[in-house]
């Protein structure tokens, strides 16, 4: 196949577009780990079974297509807030593999639990309605871009949550509070404020990103299947690394750097291999920028 | 009598594994590479006796001398950032060999037929052990002497200074630093032996079941290699041999009729273990019975 610039470019826009649902999994996996210093590697799989639950909740009622995207976000909080009450919330504070195993439990628990319901087998997810059928082109010095309408939909309903996310954390009294675990656990306490709580909801918050995300994705493929789960997981994480723990813009910009590569290296080396190179980019950062893009700012580790 | 033969040699293959990550665990790290590892000794033994037509032992040697390559490789860049970044550092690995195996043809044709690895199909047809004669109760008392062999070491190992150094790491960096220790010396060099060991038993599984594909390499995999340790706890190797009879033998095979319930309960065995023995099963027993010394 002849592969010409053209066609990179247009790869590129598409990965960029769809790179944004691996944004909001990176921004989650950041936001628990700002918050805990510990990684929730369940969050994928919270965030898949939201978007299974608000499959089966708007099956069930025969409920409207954007049924699905309300119900979606609330299941992914709500398995979210289970995942922490069964797997950091009783766990000793300063054993960060215990916690580090027990999501991992959870990640093969939540997994198995949708392969054993629907057989392993993928279900359809109802598309975006009028906007997987728009299409819009752009000329540009003799080039014709395609934008994808539902990829767009994608990216600007990513972009929601994020912003309304950075309100809730920059603007409110709770985004205070979650700041403050974050920063100094032992003094935030001291000022009154409550970790466990504080803790739920930030895995609420990042659960209902994952709920969006697991809703936006499915949507933008038509089918959702359990073999979502750990490609997922393991693109969130190689997110969250690239952009630095921690680190909140990092993971917007790391996650549309992956989904852009991800699709370059898909039409130049295949759907076998894509994958490959994504994962390899992980070590070329652990080499020459082991803190990420902005991991500097925030000298945990 | 076959089915209990092929139930040792799956405890005996998984209790190599469950090692290969507890020597890296007793320096407090935590890694899924193993399952990696394993497929490189798999992948590359199986190469070797099919396609070159060597003996076994020297084709399981290159396996394993190979997967500890690659685990020094991986080990200076994962190692150079701590717990976490190592825990993801090394799933990544895993699933890069993973797909790596899922897209390796290599085939050559051995009278009239062909062998060799057939990228998404598998790797099949690694008949060293049939085609020389070799009884299944033969491989699996070769599988378990591998297994006495490294346990043996591994126990040795506790009973020198190497073992201290090991676990002084393990207990707390910043003290073992202080008294000298190269902690990235200590941890590569935990890395490497356990590559070894993952890397022999990738390559006796291999011979041992005469197929292997991608589906064998999974997270899955990686999460039952570590967990072993984990339930059966550091404080020494017999810890991990009863994790893996219990989940291998127990759970896996004597409850057979659960079926995919199996996996649900492993997952939920993991969350319980962690939420109220954080330190394994084994320790966990040791603390509550020295409680009452003291």
């Amino acid at each position: 196949m002849n592969i010409e610039f053209i066609d990179i470019v247009q790869s590129l826009i598409d990965g960029v577009l769809y790179g944004s649902t691996y944004a909001l999994i990176g921004l989650g996996f950041t936001l628990i780990f700002g918050a805990m210093e510990k990684l929730n590697m369940a969050y994928a799989a919270s965030s898949i079974g939201g978007a299974y639950v608000g499959l089966g909740v708007s099956v069930l009622l025969s409920l409207p297509l954007y049924a699905i995207f309300l119900i979606g976000p609330i299941g992914g909080g709500l398995l979210s807030v289970l995942v922490y009450i069964c797997c950091f919330r009783y766990l000793p504070s300063n054993n960060h593999l215990a916690a580090l195993m027990a999501s991992i439990g959870g990640l093969f628990f939540i997994d198995e639990i949708i392969s054993h319901e629907t057989d392993g087998s993928p279900l359809d997810f109802p598309e975006l309605g009028i906007f997987s059928e728009a299409y819009f082109e752009i000329e540009f010095s003799d080039m014709f871009l395609g934008f994808r309408g539902d990829l767009i939909f994608v990216m600007f309903a990513s972009f929601l949550a994020m912003l309304m996310l950075m309100y809730l954390l920059y603007r409110t009294r709770l985004g205070l509070a979650t700041r403050a675990v974050s920063q100094q656990p032992v003094a935030a306490q001291l000022c009154g404020i409550s970790i466990h709580q504080t803790n739920s909801i930030t895995f609420i918050l990042a659960g209902v990103l994952g709920g969006i995300a697991g809703c936006l994705a499915a949507a933008s493929v038509g089918v959702i299947s359990p073999l979502l789960v750990l490609p997922l997981t393991v693109k969130g994480l190689i997110v969250t690394v690239i952009g630095g723990l921690g680190s909140i813009r990092g993971a917007i910009i790391a996650g549309l750097l992956v989904g852009g590569l991800e699709s370059v290296f898909l039409l130049l080396r295949g759907v076998n291999e894509r994958d490959i190179y994504v994962f390899l980019l992980l070590f070329v950062f652990l080499v020459f920028r082991p803190n990420g893009f902005f991991g500097a700012e925030i000298d945990r580790d | 009598m076959d089915y209990y033969l092929g139930v040792f040699q799956t405890i005996g293959v998984h209790t190599l594994l469950g090692l290969s990550a507890y020597i890296l665990l007793l320096t407090g790290q935590v890694s899924m590479a193993q399952i990696g590892f394993f497929a490189i000794g798999a992948y590359s033994s199986g190469v070797l006796t099919v396609i070159f037509s060597w003996h076994i032992y020297p084709a399981l040697a290159f396996g394993a001398l190979l997967a500890s390559f690659f685990a020094f490789l991986v080990g200076f860049p994962a190692l150079r950032v701590k717990g976490l970044m190592l825990v993801i550092a090394t799933i990544a690995f895993s699933e890069i060999v993973r797909l790596i195996t899922f897209n390796f043809v290599w085939m050559v044709e051995k009278d009239g037929i062909m062998v060799g690895a057939d990228g998404a199909q598998g790797f099949r047809e690694i008949r060293y052990f049939t085609t020389n004669g070799w009884e299944s109760s033969q491989v699996v008392t070769l599988i378990w002497i591998f297994v006495v062999i490294v346990m043996a070491m591994l126990w040795w190992l506790d009973r020198v200074k190497a073992g201290a150094v090991l676990r002084a790491v393990g207990n707390d960096e910043l003290a073992a630093q202080s008294s000298g220790i190269n902690l990235t010396t200590v941890k590569v060099a935990a890395m490497t032996a356990g590559g070894f060991i993952a890397g022999l038993g990738g390559g006796l599984y291999a011979h041992a079941v005469s197929y292997v594909d991608h589906i064998t390499f999974t997270i899955l995999m990686a999460t039952f290699a570590i967990s072993y340790p984990i339930l059966g706890g550091t404080k020494n190797v017999f810890g991990t041999l009863l994790a893996v009879i219990f989940i291998q033998g127990i759970l896996i095979e004597a409850f057979r009729f659960l079926e995919d319930w199996r996996l649900i309960i492993f997952g939920l065995l993991i969350v319980l273990v962690m939420n109220f023995m954080p330190d394994g099963l084994v320790s966990a027993f040791k603390k509550s019975t020295s409680g009452k010394d003291k």
